[in-house]
């Protein structure tokens, strides 16, 4: 049953699994999880290799430029995916598009989940008054209201930042709310276990407790909802963009090419301008939703211990 | 046995000194109510509470749930603030202190905790947990603390192949084990063992509580040793302490107090151990009632409620613990 010293560490190594690589053994398990993760793989290199791909699949590469004498072409051999009303080539557009809707659900999804962690685990951790302030100011950052903010505040900062930065600082500073309330409310059950209590015990600071022992077993629910806040928010992007107050107009991000579906004319007789964003869009937040869902069975407390 | 009686003749040699003193010691909760949450009561979980330890020994401390023993030895090892009272530990008062200067007097005493399935980290590697404690207060060379890693688990019966395994590969006695082998990595003077055993199987029991007596000897720890268990308490202790409601009722030597208890719920307890041999069935005492509230602790004497011996002045009067035979402390109007 037990190994002897003389088959050495390295096997040992082997034979033990980590709590993560059994989550990740249950992760690979799971066909539409491993699907979804494929599908928004190959979105996500898609989207980066946008420079390099865009000049082999469209005879006009550039994003940006308005080239009247292309407008409104319908898709075939030169344009697969047709072109705009500023005849500009859609598939390059989505391929750039996809770039900055993905970048703006990262980042602010890091963003939201770095503050609503700090904030959250502190206020778990230490209780009290320090809980109370902190959870009071939660409470007012969540009765912001959300679309209110995000186009007063792009106003006034319009210009002064860049604009997508802009966007997701507003994203992310107005959203960490319900993250931060989570992740207090696990930090509080987790820190009733006495190896909270043993770390203390051995000489651990509180940002070594909290670091080294309370964030690992808290970990495996903030990466759940980091994958659901990362779809909702490139929805939030999307939503924002068609609004006209999200991504700037001259940046292509799928929201913004959505948006010429506000047009009857576009949105009953010139499909392939809202189209292949639309269906960009739904397919990888279905897959990222997924994602969460095998996410959430895969690193379920009771297969980790 | 005449291991034990050399230990014995060896202590009688020179006079210990205190490692432990603790004065009065205090914790209360606070009970939050009302409309503004302000504090409307307290529940004494320890209530002036003093003894001492002296080096090498074994102080046990027994009690039923929830008169307070844990929380004493929390409160000892500054787990939890107190609320009054005095810890000193090796001649420093502790009491007071927090911070860094809190952390580093933490190397000197350690704790083993009750429950082997929550007190390990699941997420660190078994060599990780042990190492821990070390590397919270130097720097190590990788391989030599490895080494010494490997060394403390063979000490406590572990394969040294554990080092790479997660807590939950192991069962509870193992678990336990590896709580004890973090306890000794820094190799402290004084470790608290809040019942080590109780969610252990009897056969397992034994087996950790010998490893706790042998590893006593090797590393020449003393030992706070908390339990609900008399027999386990009468095993491992030099001296112990009886608890009730916050309260230490008596303190006597091992053989003095399992010979002639002096306090009434004392009596009750030794009463209620079961006896092995059916011939020698004795008079049992059973107590009545229930525990009192610590949030409301009854006035004078804390056990006046459920004692048999009650008179009028236990309900006034609370007696202090006194010594009324040569290392035999009391805490009734009987004596």
């Amino acid at each position: 049953m037990t190994t002897n010293a003389a088959t050495g560490p390295a096997k040992n190594r082997e034979k033990s699994l980590s709590p993560w690589a059994i989550a990740r053994r249950k992760f690979m398990k799971n066909k539409l999880a491993m699907i979804s993760t494929a599908f928004l793989f190959i979105v996500i290199i898609l989207s980066l290799l946008a420079p390099t791909l865009a000049p082999h699949l469209s005879p006009i590469p550039d994003v940006a430029k308005v080239n009247i004498s292309k407008m409104n072409i319908a898709p075939n051999g030169d344009h697969l995916l047709g072109t705009d009303k500023s005849g500009r080539d859609v598939l390059t557009r989505l391929l750039y598009g996809g770039r900055i809707s993905l970048l703006v659900g990262a980042s602010a999804t890091a963003l939201v989940i770095f503050i609503g962690t700090l904030v959250g685990s502190i206020a778990g951790f230490f209780g009290g008054a320090v809980d109370s302030m902190l959870m009071r100011f939660t409470d007012f950052v969540l009765n912001f209201p959300f679309l209110v903010f995000v186009i007063v505040l792009n106003t006034i900062l319009f210009g002064i930042v860049d604009g997508l930065w802009v966007l997701i600082g507003v994203i992310g500073f107005l959203s960490w709310g319900g993250v931060a309330r989570i992740v207090r409310s696990k930090v509080l059950a987790e820190k009733e276990n006495e190896y909270v209590l043993a770390a203390i015990s051995i000489g651990c600071s509180p940002a070594k407790v909290i670091v080294k022992h309370l964030l690992p077993n808290v970990m495996s629910t903030i990466i759940v909802q980091a994958t659901l806040l990362f779809a909702s928010l490139i929805i939030a992007e999307s939503g924002l963009s068609y609004l006209g107050f999200g991504v700037p107009q001259e940046i292509p991000s799928w929201g913004n090419m959505l948006a010429y579906a506000n047009e009857p004319d576009v949105l009953q007789g010139k499909p392939w301008m809202w189209m292949p964003p639309a269906l960009a869009i739904t397919l990888t937040i279905l897959s990222i939703n997924f994602i969460g869902e095998g996410l959430k069975d895969a690193l379920n407390p009771k297969s980790l211990r | 046995m005449t291991t034990k009686e050399l230990t014995e003749q060896n202590s009688k040699k020179k006079e210990r000194e205190n490692l432990l003193e603790v004065k009065n010691l205090k914790t209360y909760y606070p009970i939050h109510g009302g409309f503004f949450k302000h504090v409307v009561g307290n529940v004494k979980a320890v209530d002036d509470v003093s003894f001492t330890i002296k080096k090498g020994e074994t102080m046990g401390l027994v009690g039923e749930s929830g008169c307070g023993k844990s929380t004493t030895g929390r409160t000892l090892l500054r787990l939890i603030k107190p609320t009054g009272g005095q810890i000193i530990f090796d001649g420093e008062d502790i009491t007071n202190i927090s911070g860094s200067r809190l952390r580093k007097a933490r190397q000197d005493f350690q704790m083993v905790f009750q429950d082997p399935y929550a007190s390990l980290n699941p997420m660190q590697m078994v060599g990780d947990i042990i190492a821990e404690p070390i590397l919270n207060f130097e720097r190590r060379n990788k391989k030599e603390l490895e080494q010494y890693v490997k060394s403390l688990l063979t000490r406590v019966g572990l394969p040294e192949s554990a080092y790479y395994k997660y807590a939950h590969e192991f069962s509870g006695g193992q678990r336990q084990r590896i709580g004890i082998a973090r306890a000794l990595a820094l190799n402290p003077k004084l470790i608290i063992a809040d019942e080590p055993v109780s969610a252990l199987d009897v056969s397992v029991q034994s087996q950790v509580l010998n490893l706790l007596k042998d590893l006593q000897e090797e590393f020449d720890l003393t030992y706070l040793f908390i339990a609900h268990d008399l027999s386990v308490v009468k095993h491992m202790s030099d001296t112990i302490g009886v608890m009730y409601l916050g309260n230490l009722v008596e303190v006597a030597s091992n053989k003095d107090l399992y010979s002639e208890p002096l306090h009434p719920y004392t009596q009750a307890l030794i009463s209620a151990i079961p006896e092995p041999d059916p011939k020698l069935r004795k008079e049992r005492i059973v107590l009545q009632g229930d525990v009192p509230s610590p949030a409301n602790p009854p006035t004078g004497c804390p056990f006046h409620t459920r004692c048999p011996m009650a008179q009028e002045i236990c309900s006034q009067e609370k007696p202090p613990l006194k010594e009324v035979r040569p290392g035999h402390h009391v805490a009734c109007v009987l004596y």
